[in-house]
Parts: C-alpha cells; structure tokens; sequence
C-alpha cells in the first residue's frame, strides 16, 4: 500500500509498506488530513491513496474532464493536437502553468490554446487542475474517475476555494 | 441502366423543376459520374462511383500522381469536390481555408481564401476544430466555418458573395458540417450537444444568405415545424402536441441539444432531406427524467424527413428515447431501393451509432430491420418493431445503475459503433460499406450544472477495445464491413488496428476503398474484401476517399491528418480491460503511429 503527498515547491512522497496490521483508515487519516490542512493554501498539493485522492484533486479532475480534455485528450494524456498535461506540469511550475491557461498561447495559427482569464470556473479550479496533473504524475494516480478518500469526505462542507461543481462531491457522498 | 434512366428523367425533368426551383444545377452534376459534386459523391449519400477505370485487375498499379500540403495541423474531415473546371476544391479544419487546385499543374493553388474568425471558437468544439467539407451549386462554393458563418464563394475567383450567421459561439455553438444544397436553398445544422445547445436545422437563400426556415430539434411543434395531425411517427400521426416540451423534465428541452450536425441526405422524387439529431443535452440520464420516471426527451437522436421547401416535417423515428450512453443519433442515412419481403420499397439505411443497422421505409418512416452490425453491442437486446423501440439490457442502463455509479462494459462506447465516417452502397452489390469502430465503455453520470458556453456533460466515460471472437486481430479497435442492409447481416469484415474513421468508397470498377488511422488508403474487392491495394499517406485518414475523372482519366483524392475525436481518445491508448485502474496501456496508442498534417494524396493509374 503506498500513499503519496505531493506539496507544491517540494515534494514529498511517503511510501508506507503497511505490512503492520493497522486499519489503512486508521494509519492514514490523521497525518493525512493534518498534512491538507498544512498545506491546503498551497498550488498543486495532492494526497493519493490507492488510486483515492483529497477531495481538491477530485475537483482537479472533475474541471479538468469539463474544461481541458476536448483538447488535452482523456485523463490528462494529449491528444494528436495538444500536449499532456501531466508533463506540463511537471515541467513547468505552477506559475507558468497558471499564467498559460490565464493568457494563452498561440503555437501556431490554428494550434491555439485559448486563454481562461474571463472564465471564473476555470480560474476557481486552476489550483485543483494542477493538483490533479501532478497526483497523475508524481503521484502515480491512474487513469479514470478517482474517488473521494473517504476520511478527507467532511472537507467538502466547509466551503472551499472555487468548488462551483461540488455537488458531485455531495452526490458521492449522498451515494457512498 | 440506373443511371441512364436518371439522365433521362432529369433532362425532362429540368424544365419544369426550373420554374418552381431556382437551382437544379447540383442535381444535374451529381448525376454526371465524371465528378464527385457533393461531399457523399450523390443526394442519397451512396458514396458510389460509376467510373471502373480502375478496377479490380490494376488497381494494385495505382499511385500517386501529386500531394498537396494543406498547411493546417489538425483533423481533416470530408473530402475534395470536383465539378468538370479542371480544378479541385477542398477546405480544412479551423481557420477553414478553401483551397481551389489546378488538376492538370500538380495541385497548383489556382485561389486561397481563409476566413477571419475569432479563436474563441476553438475550446468550444468538443471533438477538434474538424470541418466535413464544401458544397457547390451554379458556380458557388458553400462553407460552413467553425464560428458558425456560413459563407457562399465564387467558385471562379474565390471572392466572397456573402456571409451569415448561423449560431453564437460563446454559448457553446459551433459549425462542423457540410451545408447541402437542395433547390435554392442551401442547408445547414449545428453542432454543440455537449454545451446544452437547442439544435436546428436552418436553410438559406443560395442568391442572398437570407434565413428562409428553421426548424428545431426541441421544444413546441411550431419551432420544430411539426404538426401533429399530418407527421407522422411509424407510420401514424404522432397526434399528441408538444412532445417536444412535454417528454422534458421543466424547461430542460431549452439546453436539449439534439445537435444535427452529421450528414443530409435528400430524395429529389419524394422532395425530401434526411437527417439525424445528436444527444440530448446532459450526459446524465438523471437530469432528464420526469417526475422520475425515464423521459424520451423529443427529438434528440431522431431521424427527421423535412419538406426542404418550407422546414414542415413529413415524419420522425426517434432511435433512442432517453439516453442513456450518448449515443448521438447524427449518423447518415443512407437512401437505398431495395427489395423487402418481394415489395420493392423506398429504404433508407443506418449504421447508426448504437450498433444497430437499421432500415426504414423513407416514404412512410415505418421500421422494417434492426440488427446488430458490431456484435459486441450489448445496451439493447433488440428493437420493438412494433413500437420502434430498443429492448434496453438493465445491467448496462446508467440511468438504472444510477448517478455515482461506474456501469461497465457498455458496447459501444458513446463515440459510437460508427461515428461520422460516412457509408458507401453499391447498387451493383446492395451491400453497405462501412468504417466502424469496435469500442466499449465504462460511463458514470454525475449531476452537472448549466452554465452559457460551458461544457454540459455530466458522466465521466473510460474506453476500452471491444471484447474479440475467435480469429478476430486481438486488441483490434476497428473494422471495415459490408453490411447487407436487408438481411440485415454482415457478409465480410477486416480488422483493424484502429477504429476505420473515414469515408468509405465504392466503385463499379468492383472496389471499395477506406483510409485507416494510421494513414493507409487501401482498395479491397467489393465481393470479397481481399486487400489488394494500400498507400501510406504521411498522416492517420479521417477524410473520405473520393474519385472523379479529368480528361479521360480517373483520379482517387483523399485529406488525410489524423484529429477529430478518434484524435482525442485513441491519441494516447486505451486502457487494458484485463489489468487494474492505472495500468499501462497494453493497446496499440494511436499517437505511435502518426502525427498531424494535412495533405490531400491525388492518385491515378500511370500513363
């Protein structure tokens, strides 16, 4: 079993064996939920947990399948025309990945990534977007729908920063 | 014999017609089989060729003569026209250049034309900036561009004539298809089902530009231009009024999509268009149910028959009431005369998304065969001939496996069976040949809200390679089928590495042809589907194969430059049904076998 933590700027994984008999929930909450909060403010903070993420990179897929695969192609992996994303972000930090989606950028006449700058869906979801992009990547999440971890679930009824789709969330939970 | 008699009657005809109907210069060209005048080669969408210059004894020499780099990167749809002035005109994906090429100087560009349009338009297309080609008419060019301007040009000098707008972007609408011209008028759908736009199929003056009718897909029967007493469904009067609002949860028929933005087809004797409309709205079956209970959300995925004159619809079948899989009921009718049960009948053929081929009485809209021509299809058991319903498979219903819920293994995938890669019949044969796709899913609705010009879809779908038979290519996402639409059974099939996506083409040289993802052309015998030709263009085929003849030779021209959604889900692999969430994927990923590029290939025989 592996949980990973993602933290923008740095990273840091932890790679737990738990050969230990403990309750996964048991082990995980705790220094789950406290390493969210400490570093919720932070872009592209991510907690992947047997293919279960936080609920803001749940929000980071749930935008990016609105948004960004008509032309990033399926679960972040490029299509013929435009880059992954998971490279993207990889490659590029957090503030030029933001600043790309806020201007633009035109690579050629025709290939033309738009500029999200008067889309406030999309400027609400940039930080989960790129949360999402790096659980994919540094953190080994798969393909597909991720779940909510559910210990992380009651985050979701605080407000939270640009969760304008949540009512997913909230059917999740109605349906879990 | 067919077409003699066509020639005959359209000479007679022509007098007369030109009196009521400004324009029958479409009608004339198509029928000469020197050239390809519309994009589905005639009215009928049979994609068939008289010409048997190249045949099956040398086709195998067959090369190519020139190419042509379009200079636009992304999918290229539909195909080039050719209407006996010695050039070749073709168009591309956004920013939409029309191209006229010089046949006899090796594709020499005769006049460019490219639009100015506003680049917003490109994160609102749901599938690539794709566009499925011109149409002509009386020395005009029509287009349909990305931001919904429709635009008529002078095929001599490319000057434009006039412009309209068929649509607003910023809400989500978008233009991918061919207009067709029938009469005066010049016709044109629109795309945008996954934004909650209403769908509407609007003609227009071909002089002027000026809206002459526009019928839509949804809402009260004086905006979809039904009447309850006269259109008929089955055969009888639908009699109930507003279907089109009442089979809606409140309001929802406003964002009801029901886009039609695939192919028109047009019978010229019974005076009628054809066509298909896409999905309705959400993906989330949930959200289009009526005091909880399944709605069929009319008209989406429905096939219409409209008077082209004035919009009147003569009769509907809707294929999939409530929507379960968006299955977008867009694709081509085919119009076929057929022999069933030794009457001969007016037919009009599908292979439609669902899997299902069907066939119709095109006068009366009555139900005569619905079979599975994929298989693997497994959302319906059947259809109700009866009622014209499918026999929905509760295990694969989303609605019954509720929101939330990941239901598996639906086949086919919401791309369909067969997507927007047109069909050919061969009266000679009365076989179809299809492009198809051999891809399932698994789809999950979840509650979504409407936002103006935001995506509308409201499931989260995963693909994967239809499960394989016996002596099926293992991990294959395609296949190239001849389809007896009558008997309503496959007669031959060839596996391909991926789903077939573009435009079949059959010949009374005894060939079909079909372009492969990859970026093959090849030539198959008609009767048996032995391979006996191919050609590897520089990028994967989502164009259509087309042919014409210039001076006495016959030519074959096709745009490859692979894109449109086989572009966006194939790019980077499926996922392995076999391995667990997150596997790599074992399936072949388009993206290692080409890049973009668009180039149209004109191929002859040598001298």
């Amino acid at each position: 079993m592996t949980v990973f933590i993602g933290v923008s700027g740095r990273s840091l994984i932890l790679t737990a064996v738990l050969g230990l008999g403990l309750p996964l929930a048991g082990f995980v909450s705790p220094a789950v939920a406290d390493e969210h909060r400490v570093t919720g403010e932070a872009p592209g903070a991510f907690v992947v947990e047997d293919d279960r993420v936080d609920p803001n990179t749940y929000e980071g897929y749930i935008a990016y399948t609105r948004v960004c695969m008509a032309c990033h192609g399926p679960d972040g992996l490029g299509s013929s025309f435009a880059p992954s994303l998971i490279r993207a972000a990889e490659r590029r930090g957090w503030a030029d990945f933001a600043g790309t989606i806020a201007a633009g950028r035109e690579v050629q006449p025709g290939q033309v990534m738009p500029s999200f700058a008067d889309d406030p869906y999309v400027l609400a979801n940039m930080e989960n977007i790129f949360s999402y992009m790096r659980a994919r990547g540094e953190g080994g999440l798969g393909r597909g729908r991720p779940k909510i971890i559910e210990s992380m679930q009651e985050e979701t009824e605080a407000p939270q920063e640009g969760a304008e789709s949540d009512e997913a969330v909230h059917d999740e939970k109605a349906d879990g | 014999m067919l077409r003699e008699i066509g020639f005959a009657m359209t000479a007679a005809g022509l007098m007369v017609a030109s009196l009521a109907h400004a324009n029958q210069n479409q009608l004339e060209l198509q029928q000469n089989p020197e050239y390809w005048a519309t994009q589905l080669g005639n009215y009928q969408g049979n994609r068939y060729s008289e010409l048997d210059q190249i045949n099956r004894d040398n086709v195998g020499e067959l090369r190519s003569a020139w190419q042509f780099s379009t200079g636009v990167l992304r999918g290229h749809e539909g195909g080039p026209l050719y209407v006996g002035d010695g050039r070749l005109y073709i168009h591309t994906p956004f920013p939409n250049k029309v191209f006229a090429l010089d046949v006899e100087d090796e594709g020499r560009v005769v006049w460019s034309y490219e639009p100015d349009q506003d680049s917003r338009v490109i994160p609102v297309m749901c599938c690539d900036t794709v566009n499925r080609g011109l149409a002509y008419a009386d020395g005009r060019l029509f287009l349909g561009q990305s931001d919904n301007t429709l635009i008529a040009l002078d095929a001599e000098t490319g000057e434009l004539l006039w412009d309209v707008s068929n649509g607003d972007h910023t809400v989500g609408e978008t233009n991918t298809m061919s207009p067709l011209v029938v009469h005066d008028k010049v016709i044109v759908g629109i795309s945008g089902g996954e934004y909650g736009i209403r769908g509407h199929m609007t003609a227009y003056d071909v002089e002027t530009g000026e809206q002459v009718w526009r019928g839509y897909s949804t809402g009260p029967d004086d905006e979809v231009l039904i009447d309850p007493e006269t259109t008929t469904m089955l055969g009888e009067p639908i009699g109930e009024a507003d279907l089109g609002v009442s089979t809606w949860p409140e309001g929802e028929w406003e964002r009801g999509g029901g886009a039609p933005w695939g192919w028109i087809t047009y019978d010229p004797e019974l005076d009628l268009i054809y066509y298909g409309t896409g999905n309705p709205g959400t993906w989330n079956p949930e959200q289009r149910t009526k005091d909880g209970e399944p709605a069929d959300n009319k008209w989406a995925i429905t096939v219409f028959a409209r008077d082209p004159n004035n919009g009147e619809v003569k009769w509907v079948y809707q294929k999939v009431p409530f929507d379960e899989w968006d299955y977008d009921g867009v694709n081509e009718n085919q119009l076929i005369d057929v022999e069933f049960e030794g009457e001969q009948r007016k037919g009009l053929a599908i292979i439609d998304r669902t899997g299902f081929g069907f066939l119709l009485d095109r006068e009366s809209g009555e139900l005569l065969v619905a079979e599975k021509f994929a298989p693997e299809t497994n959302w319906a058991d059947s259809y109700d001939m009866e009622t014209g319903r499918p026999n929905v498979n509760e295990q694969y219903s989303t609605y019954r496996q509720g929101v939330g819920v990941n239901t598996t293994d639906i086949c086919p995938t919401a791309m369909g069976a067969k997507n927007m890669q047109p069909t050919a019949f061969s009266p000679k044969t009365g076989l179809i040949y299809a492009g198809i796709n051999r891809i399932c899913m698994n789809y999950e609705p979840f509650e979504t809200e409407y936002i103006a010009g935001q995506p509308y879809v409201g499931a989260t779908l995963t693909m994967m390679p239809a499960p394989a038979q016996d002596g099926d290519m293992e991990g294959r996402l395609g296949s190239f089928i001849a389809w007896d639409p009558v008997a309503g059974e496959t007669v031959w099939e060839i596996d391909e590495r991926f789903a077939v996506w573009s435009g079949a083409l059959a010949t009374a040289g005894d060939l079909a042809f079909y372009g492969t993802l990859e970026g093959h052309v090849k030539a198959v015998d008609i009767e048996s589907g032995e391979e006996l030709w191919r050609f590897k263009t520089p990028s994967g085929i989502i164009g259509n194969v087309n042919t014409f003849m210039h001076e006495g030779k016959q030519y074959l021209a096709v745009l490859s430059g692979v894109g449109g959604w086989a572009g966006i889900g194939l790019a980077a692999g499926l996922e392995d049904p076999e391995e667990g969430l997150g596997a790599v994927s074992a399936f072949s990923a388009l993206g290692d076998y080409t890049k973009l590029g668009g180039v149209l290939t004109v191929f002859a025989l040598p001298d």
